[in-house]
């Protein structure tokens, strides 16, 4: 072999893969999840433990357009409520049925999506947070004044028949059981995501995020697999959509502010993005700071805002990164 | 060395503006040739390689790839048909375990030397770590090994001793021309330092402002005034 003299520092011991501990605990988490309806907590703590899984979705779906591909949207509210409003809308305005509705809404947002991953690709860096952002509050300029089809800033109720997928509609209305679909949902995503960030796509992806110039040099397209990745974090955060629509069966224009899209993308910071699962944590550790918070004052946004700054300092990667580190010193050391 | 040309580039021209970085360049590698593309800041070289690649359009002129004109090919579609380069700065993935982005460069070449390739570079013991975690050298290294992997039929070469110490530059020229005669390679290498150039090249071709000034084997060239007066100065004559 090789003639190269130049000497290799000692390998470091690192490992790419995630640790088994890590996995056993997130196994556990997700199961305490499944049985946390049937502990008597009080339904404000259920409803607040819903809302925090659908914001999970969303933050899972702008983290992981982050970690894979680089971008920063403020955008996602437009999926994430135009699916609550397409839900809605052809809730009233179409006579499909209500299986089709549900199906129909985040598919049509995923769609539009992939439709806008071509314009949001022709920029980069801030200009493509700013873009994302133009977009979802043309969106949201659009259903505060267009009264006539979505009732303004008054907002639209759902009208879904009483049984959908066999489960009558309360089903998806109640807080624990809605808590069980949404918990669900979140876990099948996380692991969706992880096998998906660990397939060849995955790595493809990470690929064109570090160096979109060498993966064309080494024969790769570069334009569909990022589009594919914005269509994929569309979906994610358009299924939290159509699930708080099923759960709240009322929509109004505040679902396509841009401020959810920053509180998703604050939510992710949080939580880290370093890992599929980061920003998912960061929502639960949002919806009950923001909720502690509300408790004493109403500026709670100040205390987000010095919890960010903290994370931003003192955790650059996030909760989760925390976490890992926590999990990897209890083994003894190994950096991951 | 075979008779067959495996690079043809006839008449490439670049301009910018009013400024031509290559003025009708021309010249040709025969197959398992190490070809030298020397001169000095500004003389077109890395524009040359640019152009040959497709990073950069030719306004004029064309690339022949063992006969096949490939001057309208993108980037990704020249690496499909044999033409691989690394670069002048390191161009790597650097998020990426050592091992995974060559393997993952390998998908898209003939056949999976990934292992070969990380063992012909020195990489094997270190191949499971990240790529931003490793020395400078051991990068520069990497980004050969996603140039070399699925052993292509062409190389370009920016420079790959840049940033090295004389033993590590030497060493590498030694390695390159070694791995060039076994794996039966083409090399067209830019390079600044004429330790290596002498120390590998079979031919050179010296750029000038933009345009061919000489080409031919390395003493003569050394020996040419013209290229003492543009490029070599003294030293190397």
């Amino acid at each position: 072999m090789s003639n190269l003299s130049m000497a290799a520092a000692a390998p470091k011991v690192r490992t790419s893969t995630t640790p088994p501990v890590l996995v056993v605990v997130g196994i556990a988490v997700a199961l305490v999840g499944f049985v946390l309806p049937w502990l008597g907590l009080p339904r404000n703590i259920l409803s607040l433990l819903t809302s925090a899984s659908m914001t999970a979705i969303l933050a899972t779906g702008v983290g992981f357009l982050v970690r894979q591909a680089g971008f920063s949207s403020f955008g996602h509210a437009a999926f994430y409520g135009g699916a609550a409003y397409l839900l809605v809308l052809m809730s009233v305005y179409t006579g499909l049925s209500g299986e089709a509705v549900v199906l129909l809404a985040p598919v049509i947002a995923t769609l539009a999506a992939f439709a806008l991953s071509f314009i949001l690709l022709r920029t980069q860096g801030v200009a493509f947070s700013m873009l994302s952002l133009a977009i979802a509050q043309a969106l949201f300029e659009l259903m505060m004044r267009w009264r006539d089809l979505a009732n303004g800033e008054d907002g639209l109720r759902m009208r879904l028949p009483r049984e959908i997928f066999g489960l009558k509609l309360s089903f998806f209305q109640k807080a624990d059981t809605m808590f069980l679909v949404s918990w669900s949902a979140l876990i099948i995503i996380i692991v969706g995501l992880v096998l998906l960030s660990r397939s060849h796509f995955g790595t493809l992806t990470l690929a064109i995020k570090n160096n979109e110039e060498r993966a064309r040099f080494i024969g790769f397209r570069t334009l569909m697999p990022r589009a594919a990745i914005i269509a994929l974090s569309g979906l994610i955060a358009s299924i939290g959509g159509t699930l708080f629509a099923l759960y709240n069966g009322y929509i109004t224009p505040g679902l396509l502010h841009w401020s959810l899209s920053g509180e998703a993308l604050i939510i992710a910071i949080i939580g880290g993005t370093r890992s599929v699962w980061g920003p998912a944590l960061g929502a639960f550790l949002f919806v009950i700071l923001r909720d502690f918070a509300g408790n004493y004052t109403t500026h709670w946004q100040s205390i987000v805002g010095l919890v960010l700054i903290a994370v931003v300092i003192l955790l650059p990667s996030g909760a989760s990164g925390a976490v890992s580190s926590l999990v990897n010193r209890i083994r003894g050391g190994r950096d991951v | 060395m075979s008779d067959t040309y495996m690079l043809e580039a006839t008449g490439l021209t670049r301009r910018y503006g009013g400024f031509a970085a290559l003025n009708n360049v021309s010249f040709k590698l025969r197959q398992g040739e190490i070809r030298g593309l020397i001169g000095s800041n500004g003389a077109g070289k890395s524009t040359c390689m640019d152009v040959l690649t497709g990073r950069g359009r030719n306004q004029q002129g064309t690339v022949c790839l063992n006969g096949q004109d490939i001057s309208r090919l993108s980037e990704r579609e020249r690496r499909a048909v044999g033409l691989s380069r690394s670069f002048q700065k390191t161009n790597i993935f650097p998020e990426l375990g050592i091992r995974q982005q060559v393997q993952l460069a390998a998908r898209k070449a003939e056949f999976d030397n990934t292992e070969e390739v990380l063992a012909e570079l020195s990489l094997t013991a270190i191949a499971d770590r990240t790529a931003s975690d490793v020395s400078y050298g051991d990068q520069r290294r990497v980004d050969l090994a996603l140039a070399l992997v699925g052993k292509p039929k062409l190389l370009l070469l920016d420079e790959p001793a840049a940033g090295l110490t004389i033993e590590e530059s030497l060493a590498m020229a030694r390695h390159l021309r070694n791995l060039a005669e076994r794996w039966k390679l083409t090399i067209l290498l830019v390079e600044h330092d004429m330790e290596v150039i002498f120390a590998i090249c079979d031919r050179l071709t010296v750029l000038h402002l933009g345009e061919v000034l000489t080409e031919g084997l390395p003493d003569e060239v050394r020996a040419n005034p013209e290229v003492i007066r543009a490029y070599l100065g003294s030293t190397f004559a």
